[in-house]
Parts: structure tokens; C-alpha cells; sequence
């Protein structure tokens, strides 16, 4: 199991260099910063300068090399919109995008599994075509649209929750199911297919054979085995929504990291987007790294190395 | 790791990156996506609506102490409350609140008193010298007096803030004696109060010595109507009245700003309540909140002038347009009017020259008009009957519904036989080919100006070489900018924007467009309020009722 962790271990820093190294050309691509943070009536001398102090006319290969070390010691610079440091800015509000995430997570895993299992253990029936409805309605409506609709009935109409901001407990509502609702389609039909599939296996049909009471068939050889394509779904889309909630945190003006990043591209703001897109990736990363060892700890043939 | 997994992981962070780069200035893109198609007749009944409840605001008695709490939100995330480092209007709009300047613009752009009593400039007007108010002090009780303006002024000079060339106007400020101070400029410069006036915002100086950069960013302090409370970074900035103000204590208690980025939740937040003030609204969504119960739209030219430029520096040498005929036919062949209504619902003006309403020297020149007869005429003139071909560029999502002002202007050139080619670039690109002069001898921009004049954007916009963002060189007109930059009268200076304006209009170095109307929403409750075109806002006066 030891070795399995290494490896898994390795393989994560080996994609976060990945990930320093797109970060670093894709933000390049997008144009020059210098134009856009000197005012308009700057001469070109001033902006000549302005891209001279901060090092955008080094070669490019000197501009890597101190982002990588920079990197590593989490130093990424001074944002060059707010002038101080863009790491600790991006830390800062990890707290309101765990919150958001965190909830939307609760509420996508609180409704989506036990939907799932009714649904597998009994297809066909109203509460599975109702999960089922649910399922096909959370993955296919777009996440902005439903949050501007949202706002417009329960924030403007009916005065159920604030439009925006993180004020009190209820401005995490709205937010949390525009941005839980896709991830509990997916868990409300992945539980139900598990379930439906390992029903029909052959260890199933023993344990009925052996005379196994039926609530113990279900708690000790179906969840268990349903557990583990939960786990790493859950696991994969908890990353996912705190690094893919740009437009949620945007729409609702939640101060956390998504609606950073948002601004943050518009200024052309390099070390903090930057910042942003590699803290969220470690943090996506170190998720699939802790999902793998839940997987290992509940499937026994992962562990012993298969 | 199965390699599944493995890239499942990689496409989600190939996807992830993708929507990094994809996201570019959301806001405009939603504005553009309301489309609403309306009757003019509802338009202009509901006009006639507004214009009348704005009339109301004198009837309601301002509070005698500080009352209240008015929540204003804003568009984008201050950067710095310190005024020098201020990266953009929603930012110093939001920091003058705490701060004050020597001087101060008041309506129709003159320069009114604020923490100079009077000011005397020298006959050369190399030398200004102010003369200081005596009772005013900083929110922290230290005195302001002639040492404060020569420590703000070294302070910036000395720094390397973007902004730090505001002050850098002046080559020294020195004390004459404890209220007295004197700015010694390196060349007459008319503009030096209004860049005062919007630029030297005062700090406490021994305040800044004793915490430092960093802990004046945390914690600022002027002394301005109201004082530094909390910033809770991308959530709001709290400030409370100045109850020592050398004016009086302002009428609002509590001044609270909240960043709201997105429009569409702006304007929901200001029918719940939630807010008192939003800004930068859309003519659509400033039409959807007509009527609503509690909310009043109030609207205003702004002082930014929208234009399809020349090229006569790098790729415009060889063109047709290098001829002044062929530039007033194109300017006559464009229909402005129609596509003002076509477009914006009617809710802007037609640039007349390239000063904007409520300029020094606004009104000199009529909009050339649309006439594509004498636009034909002045084609033929120049020996162009059949017109001729011509590439043409625009940014891609940067200004309200440009992508198809562009449009229809490809199409009225069409008419009278100039074959333009048109391409919309993302707008960072746009920006970066604009500074190196390498785009097509067409290209489409807006610019801005403060401080009440249009000097800025004309030097911006026409310096040739030495300007970033400018295409366009004329001798004549840099004689005439010289000029205006040194002269200090106003009446003379007024004068002389109208005759640069009659030469741009005979030899005109732009296509002449627009200058739209900005829209704010704010609740009923909120009296006193009124904007500046340049977005600039005073809270002193305002006091909100019922409560």
C-alpha cells in the first residue's frame, strides 16, 4: 500500500509541474500586461519602463525560471492590481469558496445518494422517475442562467434570500444549489446505476442463497461496493467546485476565489491569476490524492496492490 | 493510477485553464445579450417620468446630525484606497470620500476652493501659490497645514505608483510659511489645478511615517466627510461620518460600498433594497427598472467620446484617407443618429468634434450630419467616384454594443462605394497592436477625459509618436494644443478648443460617433445624489430619509 501512495504521491508533483508550466504560457498568450495597467495617456516611454521594472522584457526563460522558484517557496509575486502579495490575497478567500463548495457538496451528497439508492433498489418507481427528472434537470440546465433566475424569484419577487454578498447564513443558499444541483444529478444516477448493477452480481445472488437477511445484503455487500465509484466521483467534483464556481461566485458577488479569478483576468493581472490557477490546482490535486487513498482504505484490491 | 483517471485529471485541468483564458469581461458580454425591441412611444412617455421625479429632491429636510446608512455598490474591486495608487474610477471615486484636495471642480468644470481658502498663480504661470485653510485637521487630529502638502507632494513624487506623474506636474513645493505653500511648475500648465483637483488627495503625514505603506493600505485616513471604518477584501468598505468636518459633519452616518460585478445582480439588488446606489447600468436595464416601486433612474451624458480613427503615422501612408475630402466624406456617409437609436435606444449624443458635452469649449462645432450625396460629391472631388477598398479594425467586447456599431458603419461606407474590411480582435490584442500602431488605417475606440476639459484625450489621441494610443500627427494641431496648455484664462482657453475644433472638422483626423449616457439606479430614499460626467460623486450633500 506504501508503495501505491509513493507513486501516487510522485504522480501528483509531476502534474502540478505540469500545471505551472501552462499556467505560465497561457497567461503569456493573452496579451501584453503593460498596455493595460498604464493609463491610456501614459507616453511610451512610461510603459516602456513600467514593463522594464517589472520584468515582462526579460527572456522568457528567466521569466519561467523565477516563477518556478517562486513558486515553490509560494511566493508569486505582487499583484500587479493590488499591489501586495498575491499569494496570501488568494489564501484569504479560500474560506468563503470552502464554505460555498462545502455546502453545495452537503446538498448535492444529502439528496443525490438517497434518491440513487431508492431509485436503484426500486426502479420504476414515482421516487426514482422523480430522482430521475431531478438528475437529467440539474445536469442540463446552465448554472448562470438558473442563478439570475433565482435571483429574479426568490431575491427580487419573493424576498426569501439576499441577492448577493455573504452576510448571514441564508446568502449561502442560493449559491450552494445553482452550484450543487449538476453534481447531485450525477451522483443521484451514478448511485442508481451501481446499485441496479451490482444487484444482478453473482456475490449478490449467494449472499441471497446463503439466507443473508436482506438488510444486511444491503448495508454490507451493496453500499459498500457502491461506495467506492461514489467516493471518487464525490471526491473529483468536490475539486471541481471549488476551482469551477468562477461564474457563481461572479454572478452572487461571493468574495472567494472564483469571482478573484474573474477579475483577475480582466486586469491582465499575471501573478495573481496565476496564483489562483495553481493554488486551485494543488488544491484539486491534493483532493484526487486523498480520494485515491479513501479508495484504498475501502477497496481492499486496491490495497493489496492489484 | 489508472490512465482513465489519469486523464480524466488532465482534461479537467485543460478545461479549467481553457475557461481561465475564456472568461474575459463578462459584464459587457450580458449586457449585450438583453435584447429589447420597445416602441418609441412607451420610451418617451417613460422618460417624461423620470424627469419629474428627480424634480422632487428639494422638497425633503436634510437630518441635523449624521443619520442612516447608505450602501452604494460598486462595479469592480478597489485596488487601493490610497488615492495615488488608485488603479480605476470605481476605486478614486471611492477613496475621495475620505480625502481632500487643495482645490476642487465644481459644476461646469471651474476650480472652486476646498482646503486652499485662495490660490494666486504667478504671470508667467510658472508659480502657483496657495493660501491654506487654518481649522482643518486629519481624522486622526493631526493639523493639515503647508508641511502636510510637502510631504504628500514628496511622498508621491518620490514613489513609483503608476499615477505618480500627476504630481510629478510640479518640479517643487515648498513651504512659504505655516499655512502658505508654493508649486513651482517647469512650464505653464492651464491644467495644473484641475490635475490638483483631481489628483492630491492629502494623507496625515505623521500618521503615514509612524505605520508605514503598508498599514496606511490597511488602515487609510484624509481629511475628507468620512472615515475609514473596515475593508473586508471583496466584500465591502465601510466608512462613517467625519463629525469634525471642516465643512460640517455630512448627513449620512454610515457610508458602506459593495462590489457587485455582475450587472443583472446589481440591478436585482437595488429592487430588493439591498442597496442604495448601483452605477454602470445598461440603457435595458436601466429601461426594466423604470417604474419599479422605490427605485429612480437618474442619467447623464459621459464625458467619453467614441471614434473610428485615421492612421497617417504607419499604415494609413498610402491610403486614400491621407486625403482631408475623403475623411469628410466618410464622416458625412455615416448615419450617427440612426444608429444611436438603432442601437442605444436613443441614449446618446452625437459627438460634436472630439470634446464632449459640458467640456471647455464644448458647442464650437455641429456633428458633420448624415448626407451621403455630399459624401459622394467630396469622393468624386478627391478623384475617388468609385470609392476604393480599405481595412478597418474594432475591439471585441470592450465597449457596449461596438461590435456592431462597426457593423453598420462597414455598411454606410458601403453605400457610397469604400469597400471597408472589417475585423473584430479579443480586445488585449487589440490594445497591444493599437500601442504599436499596427492596426488598419480604420480603427474604432472610445476615450475619456477628467478634470472637465478634453485636453488629455486630444493630446492621447492625436500626439503621434509620442503618445501611446495615437495614430494620427498634424503640426497645426500640436501648435494649437501647445497653445491651450499655455494659456491660463479659460474664456481664451475656450477659445482656442473652438478653433481646434473648426480645424478638426476640415481636416478631421476621426470619424465622429458618439458620447453615451451613463445610467444609475438609486433608491427613493436617497437624496441630494448627483453625478459628475466623469462618474465623480460627492456624498457630503446626500442624506438618505426614513429612518
Amino acid at each position: 500500500m506504501q508503495r501505491y501512495f509513493i507513486s501516487r504521491l510522485v504522480q501528483s508533483v509531476l502534474l502540478l509541474f505540469g500545471v505551472l508550466l501552462l499556467v505560465f504560457i497561457m497567461v503569456r498568450v493573452t496579451g501584453d500586461p503593460a498596455t493595460l495597467m498604464m493609463p491610456r495617456e501614459a507616453s511610451p516611454e512610461d510603459v516602456e519602463a513600467f514593463r522594464e521594472k517589472m520584468g515582462f522584457n526579460d527572456p522568457t526563460l528567466v521569466q519561467f525560471g523565477r516563477f518556478i522558484s517562486g513558486a515553490i517557496t509560494g511566493d508569486f509575486g505582487n499583484s500587479l492590481h493590488f499591489k501586495t502579495p498575491a499569494m496570501p490575497m488568494v489564501v484569504g478567500r479560500l474560506p468563503a469558496t470552502v464554505q460555498l463548495a462545502l455546502t453545495g457538496l452537503v446538498f448535492a451528497v444529502v439528496v443525490g445518494i438517497p434518491l440513487g439508492l431508492v431509485g436503484g433498489f426500486n426502479p420504476g418507481s414515482v421516487i426514482d422517475n422523480i430522482g430521475r427528472f431531478l438528475a437529467l434537470l440539474g445536469q442540463s440546465v446552465p448554472n448562470f442562467w438558473l442563478a439570475l433566475i433565482m435571483i429574479l424569484y426568490f431575491a427580487v419577487r419573493l424576498q426569501w434570500f439576499p441577492s448577493f454578498g455573504r452576510d448571514e447564513w441564508k446568502s449561502v443558499i442560493m449559491p450552494a444549489f445553482v452550484l450543487g444541483l449538476p453534481v447531485m444529478g450525477q451522483i443521484v444516477r451514478l448511485t442508481r446505476s451501481a446499485v441496479l448493477e451490482i444487484r444482478g452480481e453473482d456475490f449478490i445472488r449467494t449472499a441471497h442463497s446463503k439466507g443473508l437477511m436482506l438488510r444486511t445484503i444491503y448495508t454490507k455487500h451493496v453500499l459498500r461496493n457502491v461506495a467506492i465509484p461514489l467516493v471518487s466521483v464525490i471526491g473529483v467534483q468536490f475539486g471541481y467546485m471549488l476551482g469551477g464556481s468562477i461564474y457563481i461566485e461572479f454572478i452572487f458577488s461571493w468574495p472567494g476565489m472564483g469571482q478573484l479569478l474573474q477579475q483577475s483576468i480582466g486586469w491582465r493581472d499575471f501573478p495573481l491569476v496565476q496564483a489562483l490557477a495553481v493554488f486551485t490546482s494543488a488544491v484539486v490535486l491534493g483532493l484526487n490524492l486523498l480520494t485515491d487513498m479513501a479508495y484504498a482504505i475501502i477497496d481492499p484490491r486496491i490495497r493489496y496492490g492489484k | 493510477m489508472s490512465p482513465k483517471r489519469f486523464w480524466i485529471i488532465i482534461s479537467l485541468l485543460v478545461i479549467s485553464m481553457l475557461a481561465l483564458v475564456a472568461c474575459q469581461p463578462t459584464e459587457v458580454i450580458v449586457e449585450k445579450e438583453v435584447i429589447v425591441t420597445q416602441e418609441v412611444e412607451v420610451e418617451v412617455e417613460k422618460e417624461v417620468i423620470v424627469e419629474k421625479e428627480v424634480e422632487v429632491i428639494v422638497e425633503v429636510e436634510a437630518p441635523e446630525v449624521p443619520t442612516g446608512t447608505l450602501v452604494r455598490a460598486i462595479s469592480t474591486f478597489p485596488n487601493a484606497l490610497d488615492h495615488p495608487q488608485a488603479a480605476e474610477r470605481q476605486a478614486s471615486t471611492t477613496d475621495w470620500q475620505m480625502y481632500d484636495s487643495l482645490v476642487w471642480t465644481g459644476v461646469g468644470g471651474t476650480i472652486v476652493p476646498q482646503l486652499a481658502d485662495s490660490w494666486e498663480a504667478s504671470d508667467d504661470g510658472l508659480e502657483y501659490t496657495f493660501y491654506l485653510r487654518e481649522d482643518v485637521v486629519f481624522h486622526n487630529g493631526e493639523p493639515f497645514n503647508a508641511d502636510a502638502v510637502v510631504f504628500n507632494w514628496e511622498r508621491v513624487v518620490a514613489s513609483d505608483f503608476e499615477y505618480a506623474y500627476h504630481w510629478q506636474t510640479a518640479i517643487a513645493v515648498e513651504a512659504v510659511d505655516e499655512y502658505t505653500v508654493k508649486a513651482t511648475l517647469e512650464a505653464p500648465n492651464a491644467l495644473f489645478l484641475s490635475t490638483v483637483a483631481d489628483n492630491w488627495a492629502m494623507i496625515p503625514p505623521g500618521y503615514f511615517e509612524e505605520v508605514g505603506q503598508d498599514g496606511f493600505n490597511e488602515h487609510p485616513m484624509g481629511t475628507g466627510p468620512f472615515k475609514f471604518v473596515e475593508w473586508e477584501k471583496g466584500d465591502h468598505i465601510t466608512m462613517e461620518a467625519n463629525l469634525d468636518y471642516w465643512r460640517g459633519a455630512p448627513k449620512i452616518e454610515t457610508v458602506v460600498f459593495r462590489p457587485i460585478p455582475e450587472s443583472a445582480t446589481r440591478v436585482a439588488a437595488i429592487q430588493t433594497g439591498e442597496v442604495d446606489i448601483v452605477t454602470r447600468l445598461s440603457a435595458e436595464e436601466a429601461q426594466s427598472l423604470m417604474g419599479v416601486e422605490n427605485v429612480k433612474i437618474i442619467k447623464y451624458p459621459v464625458a467619453r467620446i467614441y471614434y473610428i480613427a485615421f492612421n497617417n503615422l504607419t499604415t494609413g501612408l498610402e491610403q486614400p484617407t491621407m486625403d482631408a475630402k475623403v475623411r469628410q466624406a466618410m464622416n458625412y456617409a455615416v448615419d450617427v443618429d440612426t444608429i444611436i437609436d438603432a442601437l442605444f435606444d436613443g441614449f446618446a449624443e452625437p459627438a460634436s468634434g472630439y470634446v464632449a458635452s459640458g467640456e471647455l469649449g464644448y458647442g464650437a462645432v455641429q456633428p458633420f450630419g448624415y448626407d451621403p450625396t455630399k459624401a459622394l460629391d467630396l469622393l468624386t472631388e478627391a478623384g475617388y467616384p468609385d470609392g476604393f477598398a480599405i481595412d478597418m479594425a474594432c475591439p471585441a467586447g470592450a465597449y457596449t454594443h461596438f461590435e456592431e456599431v462597426c457593423e453598420a458603419i462597414v455598411g454606410y461606407l458601403s453605400d457610397v462605394g469604400i469597400d471597408v474590411t472589417l475585423e473584430i480582435m479579443e480586445s488585449g490584442q487589440y490594445w497591444d497592436m493599437e500601442a504599436n500602431k499596427e492596426l488598419p488605417p480604420l480603427f474604432g475606440d472610445s476615450w475619456s477625459a477628467t478634470g472637465g476639459e478634453a485636453f488629455r484625450r486630444l493630446t492621447g489621441a492625436l500626439g503621434g509618436f509620442d503618445a501611446s494610443y495615437s495614430a494620427w500627427s498634424d503640426p497645426e494641431i500640436d501648435r494649437l494644443l501647445a497653445e491651450i496648455q499655455a494659456t491660463p484664462d479659460q474664456d481664451e482657453r475656450a477659445a482656442l478648443y473652438g478653433e481646434l475644433q473648426e480645424y478638426m472638422q476640415e481636416d478631421p483626423p476621426f470619424i465622429y460617433l458618439y458620447q453615451p449616457v451613463a445610467f444609475e439606479a438609486i433608491n427613493t430614499r436617497v437624496q441630494g445624489y448627483s453625478p459628475f460626467p466623469a462618474e465623480t460623486y460627492d456624498l457630503f450633500d446626500v442624506f438618505v430619509v426614513g429612518e
